[in-house]
């Protein structure tokens, strides 16, 4: 870069000592060859110039929206995001994928020890073996050694989705069905 | 509420607050057109792209040589109707009026509309160009909700002829502008107490004998008891005199609590009505049923700004009542800035709350801390009734998520033998169960959403005294 200024600083140099010089202009070769070259480089740097605005956007003041009222927290937005972080993330974030599983988990135990009535110690049990759903992948997320279907594990393969993404999903629509139940069950109560 | 009242007085000698120049960026790139151009006229030896390359050149010094204006307009803000009633619509007009010597060749206008209000008629901006002494207005309408909302400074955009460089400047009113708008409480239902009373006579029923109407005891008779409270049929009998203990009725202090942390401003979707707008709803109800019972009812807040009327009874008390509902900063339509500092809220609330104080508190009960809070209280001897309005939804897997840790607090809640109601919601009737048959089929189904009354109703039967 350094040589390119230097060149065209003496360039400007030469171009107004030769506006007051005429020795200098007179010894400048005004030939076609010279003036198509000057030519050719103006043309080059000024396409270069107008390409480099179209990358650039304008900024102008974000007005914003001030006629809507400000918009409410759906309960759980929060934790949609997080989930969507932890899911997408293949290595790393283990600290907040087994703290996500707690959370879940906790949700399922006391959801299960309600609709068998059983204690929490069993029902911590029956949702680590995997005994609390019929639903396997559901089981299988929150159990410790209950492996993924095969037709669950070629699908998250074929979709790009994560397993954990699925299975969490999955679990909590699980979760959803025994708590179903459990309100029946309270119905006829 | 000082401290607004500070600002505002603060803001009064600048109205105006100009903020910055910035360049748009909008004749970038015109050079090198005009370079190119020149270029190719030089090599195709063609004199009128030359001259063409020249207007570029010429755009460009005009882009360059421009600077936006300042935007020194007196802006005036009148409202329809200062004190609208709910969902009336408030026409605002807004005058702005050049007071400067410049012109603005493009000047945008956009109104700071309050951020519990929303604009249902007309966008709340204008485009325009103003000569010195001209005048640009424009009018949109609001639809009013509950609460006292201030407007906040319009906002002026100026940009120079060329629109290169613009300014942007925010704009008090002359006078503030401001609507209030104070519901009518609803007369709610009767709300069932729980039996901490105070010594006054009231409506609870307390275990202890008296003078009442419902029998409690008999007891051998002492002089000076009334000969109408005599067991005449005893008498007859036995031929032994004994007096009739009645069960007294007493009236209970009771203080309704209302979350409004920033985690209480949930909706099940972004438009809906807030949980906060649906406890301030209901405590309005609960209100004017415990005052109409002869009750002595206080409010207050859970939240970082503090809000306490003390228990009383009475008219005044009552427009006192309606008006913090209705007004309250603590209780704004949008969640406040500041820190809640839960310790230190806890031991002022346990400090005013009267011995004999027993508490309602609206909660939508997304979080932990609600559900312990209902717990502490409780455990200090003042009997607690929660009250939640459902505000999760079923859209997405964090939703349900939460939905399923909420439904598990209230049970564990009412297992630790604090009485909790549940209104509102995607899913009515799940409380008593009378439409769990169908209600997985129709879990999308809004229609079920129960009102607060009916939903107390429903449980006033489960509850015994």
């Amino acid at each position: 870069m350094r040589p390119l200024v230097a060149v065209g600083v003496a360039a400007v140099a030469v171009g107004f000592v030769a506006a007051f010089d005429r020795g200098l202009a007179a010894a400048l070769d005004p030939s076609t060859a010279v003036v198509t070259l000057v030519g050719l480089f103006g043309a080059v740097q000024g396409l270069r110039y107008a390409s480099a605005r179209r990358s650039r956007d304008r900024r102008t003041t974000d007005l914003g929206e001030p006629e809507r009222r400000v918009r409410a927290t759906v309960p759980g937005s929060d934790l949609d995001a997080e989930i969507a972080r932890v899911a997408s993330s293949s290595r790393g974030g283990y600290r907040s994928r087994s703290a996500l599983r707690d959370r879940v988990r906790e949700v399922a135990i006391a959801n299960v020890a309600r609709e068998r009535n059983c204690s929490t110690a069993e029902a911590a049990r029956a949702v680590e073996s995997g005994t609390w759903t019929d639903d396997p992948t559901a089981a299988a997320f929150l159990a410790d050694d209950a492996p993924y279907p095969l037709r669950v594990r070629l699908r998250v393969a074929v979709s790009g989705e994560s397993r954990y993404g699925f299975g969490l999903r999955t679990a909590v629509d699980a979760i959803g069905r025994v708590e179903a139940d459990g309100s029946g069950t309270e119905a006829g109560r | 509420m000082s401290e607004r009242v500070d600002s505002e007085s603060d803001a009064e000698s600048p109205l105006r607050q100009v903020r910055r120049e910035v360049e748009t960026g909008r004749w970038d790139g015109v050079v090198g057109v005009a370079l190119a151009l020149i270029g190719v006229g030089v090599v195709a030896r063609q004199p009128p792209l030359v001259l063409v390359g020249a207007v570029g050149v010429g755009y460009a010094l005009h882009a360059r040589l421009g600077e936006a204006p300042e935007a020194t307009l007196d802006v005036t803000r009148t409202v329809s109707d200062a004190s609208p009633d709910p969902g009336d619509e408030v026409t605002v007009t807004v005058r702005a009026h050049n007071a400067g010597d410049a012109v603005l060749p493009d000047l945008r206008l956009v109104d700071g509309v309050p951020p519990g209000l929303e604009a249902v008629d007309g966008p709340a901006r204008v485009a325009t160009a103003l000569a010195p002494g001209a005048t640009a207005t424009f009018e949109y309408a609001v639809r009013a909700s509950r609460g006292e909302h201030r407007w906040e400074p319009l906002r002026a955009v100026a940009r120079d002829a060329a629109g290169s460089r613009e300014r942007t400047t925010d704009i008090e009113s002359a006078s503030p502008t401001r609507i209030v708008c104070t519901p009518e409480l609803a007369a709610g239902g009767d709300l069932p107490l729980r039996g901490l009373t105070t010594t006054y006579h009231g409506r609870v029923p307390t275990a202890v004998g008296g003078s009442g109407v419902e029998f409690h005891a008999t007891r051998e008779y002492r002089r000076g008891d009334p000969a109408t409270r005599i067991d005449w049929n005893r008498r007859a009998r036995t031929g032994e005199l004994s007096t009739l203990e009645l069960r007294e009725e007493r009236a209970a202090t009771v203080v309704l609590l209302v979350d409004a942390r920033e985690s209480a401003y949930v909706a099940p979707e972004p438009d809906a009505e807030t949980a906060v707008e649906a406890s301030v709803g209901a405590a309005g109800q609960a209100f004017t049923a415990l005052l109409g019972g002869g009750d002595r009812v206080g409010i207050a807040t859970l939240g970082p700004l503090d809000c306490w009327l003390p228990p009383g009874a009475g008219s005044v008390h009552a427009a006192r009542g309606r008006e913090t509902l209705a007004t309250d900063p603590a209780l704004a339509p949008t969640p406040s800035d500041e820190r809640f500092y839960r310790s230190l809220w806890f031991r002022r609330f346990r400090r005013r709350l009267p011995v004999d104080a027993q508490v309602l508190f609206f909660t939508p009960l997304v979080d932990d801390a609600a559900a312990s809070l209902a717990r502490r209280i409780d455990a200090h001897g003042h009997l607690v009734t929660v009250l939640s309005p459902d505000a999760t939804a079923t859209a997405t897997t964090g939703n349900r998520l939460v939905r399923f840790e909420r439904r598990a607090r209230l049970r564990e809640l009412r297992s630790a033998g604090i009485r909790a109601v549940e209104w509102g919601g995607e899913r009515g009737g799940q409380e008593s169960g009378e439409r769990g048959g169908q209600e997985s089929g129709e879990r999308e189904g809004r229609g079920g959403a129960e009102s607060f009354a009916v939903a107390v109703a429903r449980a006033t039967g489960r509850w015994s005294r």
